[in-house]
């Protein structure tokens, strides 16, 4: 039972406010990602719940305990940091172990935990070795291991993945989420990386300028993100944002940017009508801009854009155009043909499209 | 969304508590750590420190056991005796000859054992070693060297004729013959600081400068000393401080004769408290030493930062 | 240009064998003075070396003077000060890197203030004090107010900072208490600079004169340096330098032979001592 509570926290240093009013629970055995740009607090928020910092106000809970008061030694967490923070004077076995010494484990026992441990992550041959010895993704796992070793009820990761390679990255990714699986634990993972997020959390939490924004699925952020910052944080390319106008045209809602008009579908048109707002912003995901002629124009107006630049990915290509006033990205089909210079009449899919309030910056849906 | 809490609401004045609890944890935890330090350090260097401005506003002799307030009198006597005088002279000249030598000595030297010489480790060794030797014990070696007629002194100066020279017994050769010892004891140790500043410095400077032909005294003005500014200022500092702090040795060569003329401020200080029995005066020449310090001390203290570049 | 170089080297090592036969010779005549054998004149013979090596003068000098106790003594004064320095600055410097608490800056210059005021300077009030506490003639009145270091503090204090905190924080995580952070992971890590205060203090007190000559008077409590100055002070005349000589060598033999030793630990032991 290692749920992790967090109840109206707030963080101040001196008058700023690293952390702001945030509640959130994170389930036992959950892979919870908390995301958001440098400085937006999510580490902070880590480090509240290691305990190395207190809170100014508001409550954490770990399992059913109340732990506001209680030393990070006694939270029964384990925390892998960016840098690692492995000793550099003990070998790759007292680093594992140190844990364990203090807490006056048996010495048979430790070296049964740590072997299994080592054994787990592929460290076994390293173990006689100091930190420096190591190579970056070694480090890493080390790093890993230590916090493993323990069997604590939550893991903290600071941004474990950043000091690694691309390739390890993407690797070592996979590992741990295949780790969590074994496991079986609940782990809070800290990352600036929205790849990252989406990938391993089975949900995540995005945070800006300590407020939490945002916490649901990787598909549900994904579909239905809460606003505009959200929606251009998640995605890579990301969202393409228009400026547009709603207007009733014929019985039927339209929103109209630029040369894009589109009418609104019936079941959505309803809740554009509740915000009572004349003035949106449309936001439009590039895979949702496709060139007018691999689509029905069923409804779809297609509009004339030409083409800038365009970026070959393999599988797919990322189309940078230029409208009248206004410019889009769409991810199209590598076998669509688009090159730069050229025009390529595009269409909308208007069941797709996001609106938000221009004021508010909130999703009106 | 902060307004639903009610200002008057119980979690708040539960909130302050803690907060207040953190802090006053954290003030007990630190002051925890410097204790053990403070139990020292409080006696022996604070209080003694104001306990000393005190004093020496008082009348404190083998004559008035008794201490009474004498406001500026004992600084008032000091300032009107010769032998104060002397000892400031003295005390002044003897800085003003063994700091700039001794740091100019050891700046040269620096430049020569940074060289790539098969002998180097000897050299740096043989000129470092009086560093850390105990002054007394230096001292002693150097009475024996400055024996009239016997010593090395004479000895080696007989060797271009016939010498005998009362080093220590003459007012005119004495203080030279400290400061001669004070350079010799103290150069390895300042050079040592421009070693390390020199080994601080880019290569590619002096590469450069030898490439636009610059050589020996050239390049060591323009670019050399320029360059080491920041560790002269700081070895000037310490040399003067420990130029001010000079006694050990009088106790064993002069005993600040003859007729004073190889007394410094310490020294006098120490005749003063132990030899005249007069605390007060003591104390009155304790707060110009300390005056002294301070002011120079708060100098260096300036440059402390640039203590930390000499630590790796 | 290889000419020029090599006549540059050659001048240097000229310089520099010039300037360390003067360091030198000092200690060397002191040295061959101190194994003339009794009753043969100083300053005679080839080189004024002495002819006969011998080390009564050795004998004779450790004879004539406590300095059986005088070794005790100071053993035991360099010893206790260390013992007590590094717990204090250890736990001072630690607070000073690392924990932050209101007053801290404040106390520091306390700290700092002993660096610019050295006991020496001091030697009055605290004489008095010791008076006082009735202290006088005991090894611990020598100790007591080197007990606290501000150079030490403020050493430790850098070194501290030097370890990362996210160890500190690892540290604290894996189940350490504050002093167990402090024990296993930042001492281990700042060992070199415990060395290096180490050396620098011992020597220091090894050789320091004023402070305990001021609170002995008899030779129970005295250590070497203030022996030794008596024993120098009580024969001032040419006939008894060999002996005096064997004595002072006798004082210094321990730091010489350590710094001889390891050269390179004392120097750039004495560079942070810079410090003041």
């Amino acid at each position: 039972m290692a749920r992790v509570v967090l109840d109206r926290v707030t963080k101040k240093f001196g008058e700023v406010a690293a952390v702001n009013d945030v509640s959130l629970t994170v389930f036992d055995r959950e892979f919870l990602v908390l995301v958001g740009p440098s400085g937006c607090g999510k580490s902070t928020i880590l480090r509240l719940v290691a305990g190395l910092e207190d809170v100014s106000s508001g409550e954490i809970r770990v399992g059913d305990g109340l732990v506001n008061d209680v030393a990070p030694k006694d939270r029964d967490i384990a925390m892998v940091f960016q840098n690692y923070a492995l000793y550099p004077h003990m070998s790759v076995f007292d680093n594992l172990a140190f844990s364990l010494k203090l807490r006056r484990v048996p010495k048979q026992q430790i070296r049964q935990r740590v072997q299994q441990t080592a054994a787990t992550l592929g460290l076994e041959g390293l173990l006689e070795r100091k930190p420096k010895q190591l190579s970056g993704g070694q480090r890493q796992r080390v790093a890993l291991g230590r916090a493993i070793v323990r069997e604590p009820q939550v893991f903290l990761m600071d941004e474990p993945l950043s000091n690694l390679d691309a390739q390890l990255r993407v690797q070592t990714r996979a590992e741990l989420i295949k780790l969590h699986r074994r496991l079986e634990a609940t782990v809070i993972y800290v990352t600036h990386d929205q790849v990252e997020a989406m990938t391993m959390g089975s949900r995540i939490a995005v945070m800006r300028d300590g407020v939490l924004q945002q916490m649901d699925t990787p598909t549900g952020l994904y579909d239905r993100p809460a606003n505009m910052f959200v929606a251009g944080f998640i995605g890579s390319p990301s969202m393409n944002f228009l400026s547009g106008r709603l207007e009733r045209h014929n019985g039927s809602l339209q929103v109209t940017a630029g040369d894009l008009v589109l009418d609104l579908p019936p079941e959505r048109a309803a809740g554009a009508d509740s915000a009572n707002t004349q003035e949106v912003v449309v936001g439009v995901r590039p895979e949702d801009v496709q060139p007018a002629a691999s689509l029905v124009p069923n409804g779809h107006r297609p509009i004339n854009a030409s083409v800038d630049v365009v970026e070959h990915m393999g599988n797919e290509k990322f189309v940078y155009l230029s409208l009248a006033n206004a410019s889009l990205v769409a991810r199209i089909d590598v076998s669509c043909p688009a090159s730069a210079g050229e025009n390529l009449p595009v269409v909308v899919d208007a069941g797709k499209i996001h609106l938000f309030h221009p004021a508010t910056e909130e999703a009106i849906f | 969304m902060q307004l639903e809490l009610p200002a008057t609401s119980l979690p708040s004045a539960g909130l302050q508590s803690l907060r207040f609890r953190v802090t006053a944890g954290r003030f007990a935890y630190g002051l925890l750590l410097i204790l053990p330090s403070l139990v020292f350090l409080l006696p022996f260097t604070v209080w003694p420190a104001i306990k000393v401005v005190v004093s020496s506003l008082f009348l404190a002799d083998i004559a008035h056991p008794q201490p009474s307030f004498i406001g500026l009198g004992n600084f008032a006597a000091e300032f009107g005796n010769e032998v104060f005088w002397q000892v400031m002279r003295n005390t002044v000249l003897f800085a003003g000859f063994t700091v700039p030598l001794s740091i100019g000595l050891a700046l040269l030297l620096a430049v020569e054992v940074n060289k790539k010489l098969r002998l180097v480790g000897v050299f740096r060794t043989a000129l470092f070693y009086p560093t850390i030797l105990p002054t007394v014990g230096a001292a002693a070696i150097w009475l024996f060297v400055y024996a009239p007629g016997l010593g090395l002194a004479d000895r080696f100066l007989g060797l271009f004729g016939s010498y005998d020279h009362n080093w220590l017994g003459d007012p005119a050769l004495v203080l030279p013959a400290l400061m001669v010892m004070m350079i010799w004891k103290q150069t390895g140790y300042f050079m040592v600081f421009y070693l390390a500043g020199l080994q601080g410095l880019p290569q590619e400077v002096f590469e450069a400068a030898a490439l636009d032909g610059a050589r020996g005294w050239r390049m060591l003005r323009s670019l050399t000393i320029p360059l080491l500014s920041g560790t002269t200022v700081f070895v000037s500092t310490i040399a003067l401080i420990d130029s001010f702090q000079t006694v050990d040795q009088l106790f064993i060569l002069t005993q600040g004769g003859p007729n004073n003329a190889s007394n410094l401020l310490l020294f006098w200080l120490y005749q003063e408290g132990f030899r005249n029995f007069n605390f007060g005066r003591a104390s009155a020449v304790t707060v110009i030493m300390m005056a002294l310090l301070l002011a120079v001390s708060l100098v260096n203290y300036r440059q402390l930062d640039r203590a930390a570049h000499y630590e790796s | 240009m290889i000419a020029g170089r090599r006549l540059d080297t050659l001048r240097s090592n000229l310089l520099l064998t010039v300037v360390c036969l003067v360091w030198v010779v000092p200690l060397v005549w002191a040295l061959g003075t101190s194994v003339r054998a009794p009753g043969e004149p100083v300053g005679t013979g080839f080189l004024w070396l002495p002819g006969r090596p011998s080390l009564a003068n050795f004998a004779e000098a450790w004879s004539a003077a406590p300095f059986v106790t005088y070794y005790l003594n100071t053993i035991v004064i360099c010893g206790g000060i260390l013992a007590v320095q590094l717990f204090t600055i250890t736990l001072a410097g630690y607070a000073f890197a690392r924990v932050p608490f209101p007053g801290r800056e404040l106390l520091f210059s306390l700290f700092i203030l002993q660096l610019m005021l050295p006991l020496t300077v001091l030697a009055v009030p605290n004489f008095l004090t010791m008076r006082d506490l009735h202290l006088i003639n005991t090894k611990l009145a020598i100790m007591l107010p080197y007990m606290a270091s501000g150079f030490g503090v403020f050493l430790m204090r850098q070194a501290f900072r030097s370890v990362p905190l996210e160890l500190e924080e690892a540290g604290r995580l894996d189940g350490c208490q504050w002093w167990q952070v402090l024990w296993h992971v930042y001492l281990p890590l700042t060992r070199p600079a415990l060395v290096a205060f180490g050396l620098v203090s011992v020597t220091f007190h090894w050789n320091d004169f004023l402070w305990p000559l001021l609170v002995t008077n008899t030779p129970n409590a005295r250590p070497l340096t203030v022996g030794l100055a008596s024993f120098a002070l009580a024969g001032e005349n040419g006939a008894q330098f060999p002996l005096i000589m064997a004595g002072t060598l006798l004082v210094m033999a321990p730091l010489l032979l350590g710094f001889f030793l390891f050269q390179r630990q004392f120097v750039s032991s004495f560079i942070r001592s810079g410090i003041r």
